[in-house]
């Protein structure tokens, strides 16, 4: 039982996502936003598995979150699944400390491609509507979003890889 | 060697305790600059609890509550009776379920917020949200335990309000901030800042008379509608219990 806990470490750590994402604690938060929970996880999987996987599994975290909010306006699809490919090609550096500011960086940038297609999602569906006050919320959620991701990345997502390549060491 | 090393031992910046004194002062002219604010703020939370008129303060407000309920039964009563004989739509508000909000979303890309009440209390889409204030939004979604609600800030959000004042209806939209929109469709509304704004007789989505929100800024006519920021009474962003409004709208 521990054994199967441990192998599937990672699998079972992608169903806390969704709890995350609901969970939306305001006292984590700034401007009211809240980090984009999804990349967080995606990252150290991609790294670990390559773009295929980390496009699959971005598909799968889009689906599920999509489901979770009521937004018809977007999805959240398209951005998970570039990020996914995209994290996938990157590559674990060796220096630790480099390495932590690189998950920063690499996931404010994530953060930034996911808020900008959902901002031009929600524009091109309100087109019609010429309502141009949703640029200044969308701008403030973009920026707020990609502050805080690339703010937490570095201590959750070492934590994660970390994680990961310990369960993936058992499982060999 | 061993000199030179004794003399610098000596300097005056080697030793903690001139450090203590110099970090001392620095707060001490902190004070002086600040006129004394942070000794103000520390003494405003310290004696706090030991207000006096506090529980009088308590008494009053109660007093005033039972006031304000009894005033409104009264004007309800008139309200319903009124109603009646101009044959105006009447909302059925005997149908209340009360929810506490489970998760939250109000400050981000998604405006919603989830209940603990779901379709097995008999909660169904499009059912009303209220809270403490006012009008919170609308049920979009039910599962077996829980319901998913579009809060009004949200830009799927779109109803009818009417302004009592000058006697217009309007339709408030969100724009995915904490300011809905207000859009009158005449350019010559006479619409101010203050003005209340409630939900339509003439909607089809709500039942009306429920309190949405205040004029907070009026933006320059544009074409021929004019728009307007409403404040909103209730604040989704910390209401934790919630009214479920299952009113047939006629």
């Amino acid at each position: 039982m521990n054994k199967f806990f441990i192998k599937k470490l990672s699998l079972l750590s992608f169903i806390f996502i969704p709890i995350i994402f609901l969970w939306h604690p305001d006292w984590l938060g700034f401007l009211g936003v809240q980090p984009y929970w999804p990349l967080f996880w995606l990252l150290p999987w991609s790294i670990l598995n390559g773009s295929i996987n980390g496009l699959i599994f971005g598909l799968f975290l889009g689906l599920i979150l999509d489901s979770l909010t009521l937004h018809d306006s977007f999805t959240q699809i398209p951005g998970l699944i570039f990020c996914g490919f995209l994290f996938g090609r990157i590559k674990l550096h060796s220096d630790i400390l480099v390495g932590h500011f690189r998950y920063g960086l690499i996931c404010s940038f994530g953060s930034f491609l996911c808020g900008t297609l959902n901002y031009f999602q929600i524009l091109f569906r309100n087109f019609s509507d010429g309502n141009s006050l949703i640029l200044i919320s969308s701008v403030k959620n973009i920026l707020a979003q990609v502050f805080l991701t690339g703010f937490f990345a570095p201590f959750i997502c070492s934590q994660l890889i970390r994680m990961f390549k310990f369960s993936r060491r058992k499982l060999q | 060697m061993l000199d030179i090393r004794r003399i610098s031992n000596s300097r005056w910046w080697h030793k903690k305790k001139n450090w203590l004194l110099f970090a001392i002062f620095l707060f001490l002219v902190f004070v002086r600059i600040s006129k004394g604010a942070f000794y103000k703020d520390l003494y405003y939370f310290i004696s706090k609890p030991f207000w006096p008129g506090q529980f009088q303060k308590e008494i009053v407000l109660e007093s005033i509550h039972k006031e304000n309920l009894i005033k409104l039964n009264l004007l309800k009563k008139d309200n319903t009776r009124l109603r009646r004989s101009l044959s105006i739509q009447e909302s059925s508000n005997d149908y209340h379920i009360s929810a506490a909000v489970i998760s939250r979303k109000t400050g981000s890309w998604w405006r919603q917020i989830i209940l603990n009440k779901g379709a097995k209390d008999g909660v169904e889409i499009g059912n009303i949200v209220i809270g403490p204030g006012g009008l919170l939004g609308r049920v979009k979604n039910t599962s077996f335990f829980t319901s998913s609600v579009t809060l009004i800030t949200s830009p799927e959000s779109k109803l009818g309000v009417w302004l009592d004042r000058i006697q217009i209806n309007g339709l408030l939209v969100g724009v995915g901030d904490d300011y809905p929109s207000l859009i009158l469709y005449s350019k010559d509304a006479d619409i101010k800042v203050g003005d209340f704004v409630s939900s339509s007789p003439a909607s089809t989505l709500l039942p009306p008379n429920i309190p949405i929100g205040i004029v907070q800024s009026i933006d320059e006519t544009f074409k021929s509608k004019k728009t307007a920021k409403i404040s909103l009474l209730a604040k989704p962003h910390v209401i934790d219990w919630v009214q479920i409004l299952k009113a047939k709208i006629e």
